[in-house]
């Protein structure tokens, strides 16, 4: 609608040449960009920008996760592809943020780092996804370098199996991606809440999907069950970061640890 | 010494007596030194006129010598000459009746009170004072824990036995005070000696140099015994000041039982006349003292007062002390918040972050994860989900909650269309309700022509664009620019500049219209290119007892986190949702009539202030409003007062309650042909301590006299003699005039040192001596 109104404004102008046109079709541009489209009470999951490396080498995979948590849960999702620098003005529309990669990259600045950690302590949720495959990674000693700037009181830990995440959907016992480089997530936490969760198994690899719906990726070991078990995680992870520790609640616990007990989950 | 005084300018007829003083300030040591050496220097000085053939000249330079030291030592002691003229005056004796509470006790068998044998001691005994009022200054004094004279023509009026405290040490200290300077010759005392001040052993030690402090005899006259003292008293209830609705308030009572035999009497609680609690205390001789718990659950809100009682025996002292009035303040513990869900959204999620670390609030929260369209690829054993207890929820529960909050959610499926009802009535009776926007309410939520759009303060039209996808600003009404759900800052001014800095929004439910008696307190205006559009977005309204709300939006977490983004922070936000759960559910501070008083428990004699506040419906202040303002003692008749609201809607009232209890204040006004009012109670308390201890210390009575000298004396039911009641009474004279005279500091004094020193110095010289 916003594209059009735009359009019927340009056909009623007389013709204009040099800057304003520019700045016209500059208008437009920015006007059709896709953050200014996206519906804002879906849920969108940008991916996050940053310099020296690829940023997305594995396409197509928040868009596969997001389409897994419309078919899976009542979450209303925007599933079209958005990319932001840490610096965009727009980064606080979106409380949950998605960062891949597969090698090094170079560090955030100050203002960069400034702006994220203002992000992740008043409201808002990063997932970091190491695309390699292996331990010890470019892009791990990136991340692990970039997360001890950002919190150099708050080092990374180990999330617990006990975390509300294992249990905001599925109750999941495993951590896994495309591979198993490490059975655990890290994470960091702030009163309570669990801000920022790093994955080193590559969960992208597991969620890309191509346009006519078949994985991009094979799973190494586990097969298609690990798939699953990986987009559980994904779902379980977004649902956490929506609904916090909601399932922690009195009237969940008896439930969830019968459950728990009776059956045993993968 | 005539002759001194005429010289020193005095009639010695008008000055009768003399006296020196000595003004030097020198310490023992000094005065040891000068003692030490001005033997020594004499004796040098005689050894010196050896040489002096003439004895009678060394005895003269001797004499002229010890002449002159004795003048230099009496200028180092500084003497002074007091002259005075003074009378003959009386000795007094100061007659102390005591005037607290326990005198207002029965004795038996007469069942005269302890005050009326005072009384009566008092009218038998007249001679006995006529006697004494002949030779010393008879003062009267009522005592409890001071003195306060009283004339004996005005004892009939003014003896009331009320003073709630009786204090021994500080009535004489008082007054020895009150006779400085004066010649006290002692007291008389009549008291029951119940000084709870006091324990049951000997004198402590304040009270007994306070006595010997007196200087005089302290005669001790007993009112009342304890023969046959009957009584069953409710001695002490310790229980919290206030309490939670729906929690248990314990009680803990102390029972004391005096002379009532083996019984079983029943402690009973009541709130008016309304039994709460009853328990069985069985009362054995031997045991004075019984300690009884007690357990009760209030229902109401607000502050209630409750009374406890024990049966009244025939024969008892005080009848007064088998019941206590007590007040507790029943408050909210948490308000409990049920929180509906139709799907996870950073809406929900940034709400019920503010709902769950509200430390008011006791949270449940259900979110919708799936739909029955939903694949959810696992079996349910795999899933965390639980199946929604509607049931408990809308039929068990419901009126454990104080405030329901539907947020983005629609009903059905989860929701039998039947427990709406039970919705509407949890409303009607009190409850708050909240419906917040998005897709899935309002009109899209299935609402319209259901009981839920008859509860709602807007009316839901079909046939509309549902939502409003676009940004627009938002707006508050002039109309309810005060109003406390809009308040993020205290300051008016603040206040619109917070709103006007906080985000824009996107995302409104349309096709909502406010009903006639809604308030549209948050407007959203879009603007739809020249054309400016206008939404009701946040409408409050009332039904039944109950309070709700639509917000048709959601968007409002914008107002935390992208306010955040924009340099600001969410405190807004939090107080904005704050301020939306306190009106909900009805906070006293967001009424439109509010009436208070300025303490809560009063006691005795101390005035009460009521403040009342008058506000429109919409927040803005009532001036010039006349309202009736009723209180009722807890014996007495109504009274009424009218006040007329000033600039801020506030009218003040000072008075001194009547007596002791509960007193209900009403205020009351007319407001479009309609009475409305609100209700305030407050307490005042007698101070019961007298009650306490109410037996006859005879013990306490008979040591203060044996101490001071005194004789102790019972007024029985035989005769009274208290002519055995003596006391010293020896001549006073009282100086009226003194004139003061310094024997050392003037021209003479000094003259003559130098006049003996010199004869001294031309006599040795005339010796032959240097």
């Amino acid at each position: 609608m916003k594209t059009s109104g735009i359009l019927f404004t340009l056909k009623a102008m007389r013709p204009v040449t040099g800057i304003p046109a520019l700045l016209m079709v500059w208008t437009l541009f920015v006007a059709a960009s896709p953050s200014t489209l996206l519906d804002p009470s879906r849920l969108t999951m940008p991916q996050i920008k940053y310099r020296g490396a690829r940023f997305a080498p594995v396409p197509g995979a928040v868009e596969g996760l997001l389409a897994q948590v419309a078919r899976r849960t009542s979450i209303e999702v925007n599933r079209e592809p958005l990319a932001l620098e840490v610096t965009d003005p727009d980064l606080f529309k979106y409380p949950s943020i998605y960062m891949g990669g597969d090698s090094s990259f170079q560090p955030f600045t100050a203002e960069e780092l400034k702006i994220l950690r203002q992000y992740l302590s008043y409201g808002g949720f990063l997932l970091i996804d190491d695309n390699s495959g292996r331990a010890d990674s470019g892009f791990d000693r990136s991340v692990r370098s970039m997360v001890a700037q950002l919190f150099p009181h708050t080092p990374l830990q180990k999330i617990p199996r006990d975390h509300s995440l294992f249990r905001s959907f599925y109750l999941i016992n495993s951590v896994v991606g495309r591979v198993v480089v490490r059975p655990y997530l890290e994470g960091i936490s702030i009163k309570g809440r669990t801000v920022l969760v790093y994955n080193m198994n590559d969960l992208a690899g597991a969620w890309a999907r191509n346009s006519l719906g078949q994985w991009n990726y094979e799973v190494i070991a586990g097969g298609e069950t690990q798939r699953q078990w990986s987009i559980r995680l994904g779902v379980n992870i977004v649902m956490y970061a929506l609904t916090l520790d909601y399932k922690k609640d009195m009237v969940h616990l008896p439930i969830i640890l019968e459950r728990l007990r009776k059956y045993h989950t993968p | 010494m005539k002759l001194f005084a005429q010289w020193l300018g005095l009639d010695p007829a008008e000055y009768n007596q003399w006296q020196v003083h000595w003004g030097g300030d020198l310490s023992i040591p000094v005065l040891g030194l000068i003692g030490l050496l001005i033997p020594l220097a004499l004796w040098f000085f005689g050894t010196s006129l050896s040489r002096i053939q003439s004895r009678i000249k060394r005895v003269g330079l001797f004499g002229l010598r010890v002449a002159a030291f004795a003048l230099l030592l009496m200028m180092f002691l500084q003497p002074q000459m007091e002259f005075r003229k003074s009378q003959a005056s009386r000795n007094s004796v100061a007659v102390l009746l005591d005037n607290s509470r326990s005198l207002s006790i029965k004795t038996f068998p007469s069942e005269a009170t302890r005050g009326d044998r005072v009384r009566q001691a008092l009218a038998d005994q007249a001679s006995y004072f006529e006697k004494l009022q002949k030779d010393f200054q008879v003062d009267f004094f009522l005592v409890s824990d001071h003195a306060e004279p009283v004339l004996p023509g005005e004892l009939d009026d003014r003896y009331r036995l009320q003073a709630t405290n009786t204090d021994f040490t500080r009535v004489f200290m008082d007054v020895k005070n009150r006779y400085q300077g004066k010649s006290l010759q002692g007291v008389v005392l009549f008291s029951d000696g119940a000084d709870l001040t006091q324990g049951p052993d000997d004198l402590s030690p304040e009270l007994r140099a306070s006595l010997l402090a007196l200087g005089g005899r302290v005669h001790t006259v007993q009112a009342g015994g304890n023969e046959n003292f009957k009584d069953l008293a409710i001695e002490n209830i310790s229980t919290a000041d206030f309490g939670f609705v729906h929690q248990p308030v314990n009680l803990s009572v102390t029972v004391h039982a005096s002379n009532i035999g083996n019984k079983n009497v029943s402690l009973v609680l009541k709130e008016g006349g309304t039994i709460l609690v009853s328990k069985i205390v069985e009362i054995r001789e031997g045991q004075d003292r019984y300690a009884v718990d007690m357990e009760f659950t209030p229902t109401e809100l607000g502050r209630r007062v409750y009374s406890l009682s024990l049966p009244v025996f025939a024969g008892e002292a005080i009848a007064a002390n088998n019941r206590r009035d007590f007040q507790v303040k029943v408050v909210r513990d948490r308000i409990r918040v049920l929180h509906l869900n139709g799907r996870p959204s950073w809406d929900s999620r940034f709400l019920r972050e503010v709902l769950a670390n509200n430390p008011k609030v006791d949270l449940l929260s259900f979110f919708i994860l799936r739909t029955l369209t939903d694949d959810v690829a696992a079996p349910t054993s795999e899933l965390s989900l639980i199946p929604f207890p509607s049931n408990l929820l809308f039929a068990d529960y419901l009126n454990s909650f104080d405030l329901i909050i539907f947020q983005n959610f629609r009903y059905e499926p989860f929701i039998d269309k039947k427990y709406l009802n039970n919705i509407q009535t949890f409303i009607q009776r009190g409850g708050g309700f909240l419906m917040v926007g998005g897709e899935l309410s309002f009109q899209m939520g299935g609402y319209d022509r259901t009981v839920m759009e008859d509860m709602l303060p807007v009316s839901l039209e079909g046939n509309v664009l549902k939502f409003l996808n676009d940004p627009y600003r938002v707006e508050i009404p002039a109309a309810f620019a005060r109003h406390p759900l809009l308040k993020l800052e205290k300051d008016f001014t603040r206040n619109r500049q917070a709103w006007e800095q906080l985000p824009s929004l996107t995302g409104l439910n349309l096709g909502l219209e406010p009903r006639k008696d809604a308030q549209i307190l948050l407007q959203g205006v879009h603007q739809n290119g020249e054309e400016k559009e206008t939404y009701p977005l946040l409408v409050t309204g009332r039904n039944g007892k109950g309070r709700v709300a639509a917000l048709a939006t959601d968007a409002s977490w914008d107002w935390n986190f992208r306010r955040v983004g924009e340099g600001g922070s969410g405190r807004y936000y939090q107080k904005f949702w704050s301020n939306m759960i306190a009106w909900l559910t009805g906070d006293p501070e967001m009424e439109t009539l509010q009436i208070e008083t300025d303490k809560e428990r009063y006691r005795e004699g101390e005035e009460v202030l009521v403040k009342v506040r008058v506000l429109y419906d919409d927040y803005n202040p009532d001036s010039g409003k006349t309202i009736q303002l009723s209180f009722a003692p807890p014996r007495g008749e109504l009274q009424t007062v009218s006040l007329i609201t000033g600039n801020e809607g506030e009218a003040t009232y000072q008075f001194l309650p009547a007596g002791e209890g509960f007193y209900r204040l009403h205020m009351e006004l007319e407001r479009d042909g309609n009475k409305i009012g609100r209700e305030a109670l407050f307490g005042v308390f007698a101070d019961t301590a007298e009650f306490m201890k109410p037996l006859v210390n005879a013990h306490l009575l008979k040591q203060m006299a044996e101490i001071s000298g005194g004789r102790y004396a019972a007024i029985g039911d035989g005769p009274l003699d208290l002519s055995m009641l003596t006391f010293s009474n020896p001549e006073v004279l009282e100086p009226s005039r003194r004139k003061t005279f310094s024997l050392w500091d003037n021209w003479w004094c000094f003259g003559l040192l130098v006049g003996i020193l010199s004869l001294e110095w031309w006599l040795r010289r005339k010796a032959g001596l240097s």
